[in-house]
C-alpha cells in the first residue's frame, strides 16, 4: 500500500514543529518576561486557534495566502507558492499548533526564578547571553514539553491543511486526510494501517516525553 | 575615603524610599525593619531597579545619574551581588557557578581564578557538587565565591544569613567576616538583625519606613542612637520617658519614677534642653547592678543612682537570666507590669539565690544612662 501520506506527515509536521519552534518561542519568552503594550492582546490571540473552528482558521489563512491575497502577491512576487503545495500543509500545522507550544514554554519561563537572571546580568552577561545560559537551561523540559504536543497536533491535523493545501494525493494528502478518502471509498484495511500507525507514533512520543522531563540535575 | 556615594529617590505605589549615604572603604551595613527599603537600595546599586531620581557614584564612576540620563547597565556595574537565599543557578556545578561572571577572560586565567577562589573559601573537593547537593554554609561560601571572582569593585549582600538555621548563623557570621577582611573588598551588607549589622560592619546606616534615620560608626551607633526611634528599631530594652532637672555639657539631671537620676550627656553633641522638658533615655539591662547583701550596706558615694525594687518574673536564656524588676516607686510601672529589664549572667542568678530572693538594691553608673535627643 502506499505509504507516502505517512512519510508526508512526518515531513511536514516536522518542519512544522520546527517553524513553531523559531517563532514561538521568542513570543511565549515575550510574554512570560516583559511587560509591552498589547501584551494581553497578543497573550489572548495565540490562543485563538485552539478555539476558532479549523475550517474558518483554514479560511482565513487560504485567503491570505492565496494568489490573490495579500500575503500571497508578495510570496508570489519572490517564485514561492504556498496554497495548494506541502508549504500550506506546514503553515496550517504551524498554525494549529504554535498554541500549545506558546502556552507550555510561556509557563516554563514564568516559573524561572527572575532573581537568577538578576544574578547573571550583575555578573556582566547580556540579555542574549541571560537567556541561552539560564532562562532556557531552566525552562528546557517545559519548551520540549510544548514541542512534542505540538508535533503531535501537527502530524493529525485535518481541517487547516484540507483548506489551505487541499488533499492532493501524492503531492499534498497528509496522512489523516488519506485516511478520510480510505473510508470514503471503503477502503477499510488501509484505513486501519494508517490509524494504527498514527496512534502508535503519538503514544510512542508522548511515552518518551514522560520519561525525559522526569530527568533531574 | 569615600567608596560609594547613594543618593536616590524611588517611588513605588504605596512606598517611598528617598535615601542618601556614603560609604567608605570597608564594610557598611544597611540596617532597619522589614520593609524599610533595604534589599531595594541594593537593587538600585546593582542596576536591576531604577530609582526616579538621584545619583550613585562608585570610585569616580558614575553608574547613575538622572539629571544626566546616565544609567550604566547591571552587566557593566561590576558590582558582586549575594542574593537573599544566595540564587545559585540549579543546572551548573558549584565551580561553574563561580566561574559564571568570568566568561570571556582567557581559558587559562578563569581556570586559576577559580581554583583560587574555591580554595580560600574552603571549597574544595566539592567543586562538581551541584547547589542541591550542598549545604547552607557551602552555598552561602559558593555564591560568595561567585560574586568575588571577577573582582567587583563592591561587594553587595542581602541578609546572607537568612537562609540559615540559628546555630549556624553565628558560625557563619564570623566566617563572613573573615572573609570580607581577608578579601579587603568594600561591602554593603542588608540586615534586619542588629547584632548580624553589628558584627560584620564598621559603620552602621539605620533605614525607616524608606528613609535614613542615622549613619555612624558602629560604636558611636550602639552607645548613642540619634533618637528614640533609632534605639527602638535596635530593639534595645528599657527605652524609658523622664522629664529634665538640669542639664550641663558634662552632666544632664533628670527624673524618673520618683527618684532623681544622673546621666552622662554626649562629649560629642551636648544636648542642653531646659528643666521640665520631657526626655527619653535607655538604660542597658546588663550595665544594672545588683548590691550584694553580704558586703556591708550601699556606699551612695560609690554606687550611683541607687533604688530598690521587686524581681516580678524572670526567664532562663541559657547563659543569662533577663529579670523584670518593679521599683518601690508610687505610681504604674514604666513598662506594663515593670520598670527596668537586668540582664545578669547565670553564675551570678545562682550565686544570690534570685531564684528564691527578690528584693533586691540596684545602682545604675551614671556613664550607663544614655540620653535620646528628641
Amino acid at each position: 500500500m502506499d505509504l507516502f501520506p505517512l512519510r508526508l506527515s512526518l515531513e511536514v509536521s516536522l518542519a512544522a514543529t520546527a517553524l513553531t519552534l523559531g517563532l514561538g518561542v521568542p513570543v511565549a519568552w515575550a510574554l512570560g518576561r516583559r511587560a509591552f503594550p498589547g501584551h494581553d492582546l497578543l497573550a489572548a490571540l495565540v490562543v485563538t486557534p485552539l478555539v476558532l473552528p479549523p475550517t474558518v482558521l483554514g479560511y482565513y489563512l487560504l485567503v491570505l495566502v492565496g494568489a490573490r491575497g495579500p500575503v500571497g502577491r508578495v510570496l508570489d512576487a519572490i517564485g514561492i507558492e504556498v496554497a495548494f503545495t506541502w508549504k500550506g500543509a506546514v503553515l496550517a500545522a504551524c498554525v494549529g499548533s504554535i498554541p500549545l507550544l506558546i502556552r507550555a514554554a510561556q509557563a516554563g519561563f514564568e516559573a524561572v526564578d527572575p532573581r537568577l537572571e538578576a544574578a547573571a546580568r550583575t555578573l556582566g552577561r547580556s540579555e542574549w547571553s541571560v537567556f541561552w545560559s539560564v532562562t532556557l537551561p531552566l525552562a528546557w523540559r517545559a519548551v520540549l514539553a510544548g514541542a512534542v504536543l505540538a508535533f503531535c497536533r501537527a502530524f493529525g491535523d485535518f481541517g487547516i491543511t484540507l483548506m489551505v493545501a487541499g488533499s492532493i494525493p501524492g503531492k499534498t494528502q497528509t496522512l489523516p486526510l488519506a485516511i478520510y478518502d480510505h473510508v470514503q471509498a471503503n477502503q477499510m484495511p488501509e484505513a486501519n494501517t494508517l490509524a494504527l500507525l498514527a496512534a502508535g507514533l503519538v503514544v510512542v512520543l508522548l511515552l518518551g516525553l514522560g520519561r525525559v522531563v522526569r530527568l533531574r540535575y | 575615603m569615600t567608596v560609594l556615594s547613594v543618593s536616590l529617590t524611588k517611588r513605588l505605589p504605596d512606598f517611598t524610599l528617598d535615601v542618601t549615604w556614603d560609604a567608605a572603604d570597608v564594610v557598611t551595613g544597611l540596617f532597619g525593619p522589614s520593609g524599610s527599603g533595604k534589599t531595594l537600595t541594593l537593587d538600585c546599586l546593582a542596576g536591576l531597579a531604577r530609582p526616579d531620581a538621584g545619583r550613585i557614584v562608585l570610585r569616580d564612576r558614575v553608574l547613575f545619574d538622572a539629571a544626566r540620563g546616565i544609567d550604566v547597565p547591571s552587566r557593566d556595574r561590576r558590582l558582586g551581588y549575594v542574593f537573599q537565599g544566595y540564587a545559585l543557578f540549579p543546572h551548573l556545578t558549584a565551580s561553574d557557578n563561580v566561574a559564571y561572571g568570568l566568561r570571556g577572560r582567557p581559558r587559562d586565567e578563569r581556570r586559576r581564578r577559580v581554583a583560587d577562589v574555591i580554595g580560600r573559601l574552603g571549597l574544595s573537593g566539592l567543586e562538581q557538587r551541584y547547589p542541591a547537593q550542598l549545604s547552607g554554609g557551602e552555598r552561602q561560601r559558593v555564591a560568595l565565591g561567585r560574586a568575588l571572582a571577577p573582582e567587583p569593585t563592591l561587594l553587595l549582600l542581602d541578609e546572607p544569613f537568612s537562609a540559615l538555621d540559628l546555630p549556624r548563623r553565628r558560625a557563619l557570621r564570623d566566617d563572613l567576616a573573615r572573609v570580607l577582611r581577608d578579601w579587603g573588598t568594600a561591602a554593603v551588607v542588608v540586615t534586619h538583625d542588629f547584632t548580624e549589622a553589628y558584627r560584620l560592619a564598621d559603620r552602621i546606616v539605620v533605614y525607616e519606613a524608606g528613609r535614613v534615620v542615622q549613619a555612624a560608626p558602629r560604636a558611636e551607633l550602639l552607645w548613642q542612637p540619634a533618637s528614640e526611634a533609632v534605639a527602638r528599631i535596635m530593639g534595645i530594652p528599657n527605652v524609658l520617658h523622664g522629664t529634665v532637672v538640669k542639664a550641663t555639657p558634662d552632666r544632664i539631671q533628670l527624673r524618673w519614677r520618683d527618684q532623681i537620676l544622673e546621666a552622662v550627656n554626649s562629649p560629642t553633641r551636648s544636648y542642653l534642653p531646659p528643666p521640665e522638658t520631657p526626655i527619653a533615655f535607655f538604660i542597658r539591662p546588663e550595665y544594672v547592678r545588683l548590691i550584694r547583701k553580704d558586703r556591708g550596706p550601699a556606699d551612695p558615694g560609690h554606687h550611683m543612682n541607687l533604688m530598690t525594687g521587686v524581681v516580678v518574673a524572670d526567664e532562663d536564656f541559657g547563659t543569662t537570666w533577663l529579670l523584670r524588676i518593679r521599683l518601690d516607686a508610687p505610681g504604674p510601672p514604666a513598662q506594663g507590669d515593670h520598670d527596668l529589664q537586668v540582664e545578669v549572667p547565670h553564675l551570678v542568678h545562682e550565686i544570690l539565690e534570685i531564684e528564691r530572693d527578690r528584693r533586691w538594691e540596684f545602682s545604675i553608673h551614671r556613664g550607663s544612662i544614655h540620653v535620646l535627643p528628641a
